[in-house]
């Protein structure tokens, strides 16, 4: 269960469970959290907990609350978060909030919208308009690679490959895709009757991993990788 | 079928992480039909309540799709989604409650029935349809997610929502209820429309601006495009089953004469 601990110059002053749908903190005595500090205001800040995630929510407060040095009004807090009120300091502990992706198995829960709410998003409903965006995936790293054109109509020119794949060549004609993987670059015959050639020779129909330095063709396009 | 109106291509892959796959999905080209199905439940029941699920759904549909426009009785491809939903819920429903390996399984579920120029699609749960029209990927369902709703409601930011730990509560499910509350809608589909269903194991880690640039830049051959999909998934943490049905329209697909002036006739003495 998620914890809460108020600590100041090192020593631990108070301690409690997450384990309301609403924590008040804030210099009152009527606050779950009581935070004695004139910088604080009565009633500061709150926490919510909503499914799985606890949510601060800065109460209109005079100083503002800060997480990690950082301003907040409203933030979904992550293990091992610091709440700062002037000279105290406020930890979120919770293993299962971290900000890496979690293994949790889905689970059905009791949806934000009162039955007739949803009403509208029922049949015939037009395409979605706001989109939930897919999850931090904070420890991955890809490499950064590029390529200059030698010949084609891009001669001269230098492609940033900083996306997850990069085309080549002539739609129609051939084309061969470049694949940017945590563990390096990669190219593979997309369309065409002919392969692409690395270094003079074919690559068939599989992908070929491109080493920094390589050259490729595709259709009239000559490049050379570069791997920094 | 040489000339078939329609390209299909379909993975399935457990990821890096889990020991088993818990999605299912069933495809009928033929029949321009296909279903995919992201399971839940402890001791592997997950894996049964999705593979139930596409499984009912595909011959349901399947044996409604002669029906469609040739009788009196008119039934709608849309209608016919409807129908095979209820059953395969009635199904896992029945199963999860008579059984106690299986208690709680369900599942979230997305179908596309391709009929007449049109598509009619069916959707519960987290599972999501897109579909990539000229330049521009579309999502055409709306996420049944405690997420979903929180953004929307703007009690948190799309952008916050990143950060967020709930993004496996799914606020609604096949086989959990006597009654399946399922959305069901109809768009038009056009030659060059890609149609991509999905499971979450794709969306929840891969942004949907590289989603759409791996299916626009690998349109021209969609086993490398179903393949870069999965394999973006995985590079980015592979932390979930993941499925892609990728459906290319090829031609215009209108429904024969016969069963257009069939139910035209009806229509008209009924």
């Amino acid at each position: 269960m998620a914890k809460l601990v108020l600590s100041s110059g090192g020593s631990v002053l108070y301690q409690c469970f997450l384990d309301k749908d609403r924590v008040g903190i804030g210099r009152q005595p009527h606050n779950q959290v009581v935070v004695d500090d004139a910088a604080v205001n009565g009633e500061h800040a709150a926490i919510f907990q909503v499914g799985n995630d606890h949510v601060l929510e800065d109460l209109h407060s005079t100083s503002g609350t800060f997480v990690n040095g950082v301003r907040v009004l409203r933030h979904i807090l992550q293990h091992g978060d610091v709440i700062e009120f002037g000279a105290l300091y406020l930890r979120y502990l919770n293993p299962r909030a971290t900000s890496e992706i979690d293994l949790e198995r889905t689970m059905l829960v009791a949806g934000l919208y009162v039955s007739g709410d949803d009403a509208r998003h029922e049949r015939g409903s037009l395409a979605a308009e706001i989109r939930v965006p897919s999850a931090r995936a904070a420890r991955i790293r890809f490499p950064r690679g590029r390529v200059s054109a030698i010949a084609g109509s891009r001669a001269g020119k230098t492609i940033e490959l900083d996306r997850v794949v990069a085309l080549f060549g002539k739609s129609g004609d051939q084309l061969a895709v470049v694949t940017r993987r945590p563990h390096g670059y990669f190219i593979t015959h997309v369309e065409g009757l002919r392969f692409p050639r690395v270094n003079h020779q074919s690559i068939g129909r599989g992908s070929r991993m491109l080493n920094s330095g390589d050259v490729f063709e595709v259709a009239d396009e000559k490049l050379e990788f570069v791997l920094d | 079928m040489a000339h078939h109106f329609l390209e299909v291509v379909s993975v399935t892959d457990a990821g890096r992480v889990r020991q088993y796959n818990e999605d299912s999905v069933a495809i009928d080209r033929n029949k321009g039909v296909m279903v995919l199905a992201d399971g839940m439940g402890g001791h592997r029941a997950g894996e049964i309540a999705s593979n139930m699920a596409t499984e009912i759904i595909l011959s349901s549909l399947r044996a409604n799709v002669a029906k469609f426009g040739s009788r009196a009785r008119d039934l709608s491809p849309m209608r016919a989604i409807d129908q095979s939903i209820n059953r395969a819920n009635t199904a896992v429903y029945e199963a999860a409650k008579t059984q106690s390996t299986y208690r709680g399984m369900g599942t979230t579920l997305v179908v596309a029935l391709f009929h007449d120029n049109r598509v009619a699609l069916g959707h519960i749960g987290d599972s999501r349809i897109y579909r990539l029209r000229g330049e521009v990927l579309e999502l055409l369902t709306r996420d049944d997610s405690l997420l979903r709703d929180q953004v929307e409601l703007g009690l948190i930011s799309a952008a916050d929502a990143s950060a967020s730990h709930n993004r496996s509560l799914v606020t609604r499910a096949l086989g959990i209820d006597k009654n399946a509350a399922a959305h069901v809608r109809e768009e038009d589909a056009s030659p060059g429309d890609l149609f991509l269903l999905c499971s979450d194991g794709l969306n929840d880690v891969v942004e949907d601006t590289d989603i759409e640039l791996i299916v626009r830049a690998l349109k021209t051959n969609l086993p490398l495009a179903a393949h870069h999909l999965i394999q973006a998934a995985t590079d980015n943490g592979g932390y979930d089953n993941v499925s892609v049905i990728l459906a290319k329209v090829l031609k215009p697909f209108p429904a024969t004469k016969r069963s257009r002036w069939l139910s035209r006739l009806f229509g008209w003495i009924r």
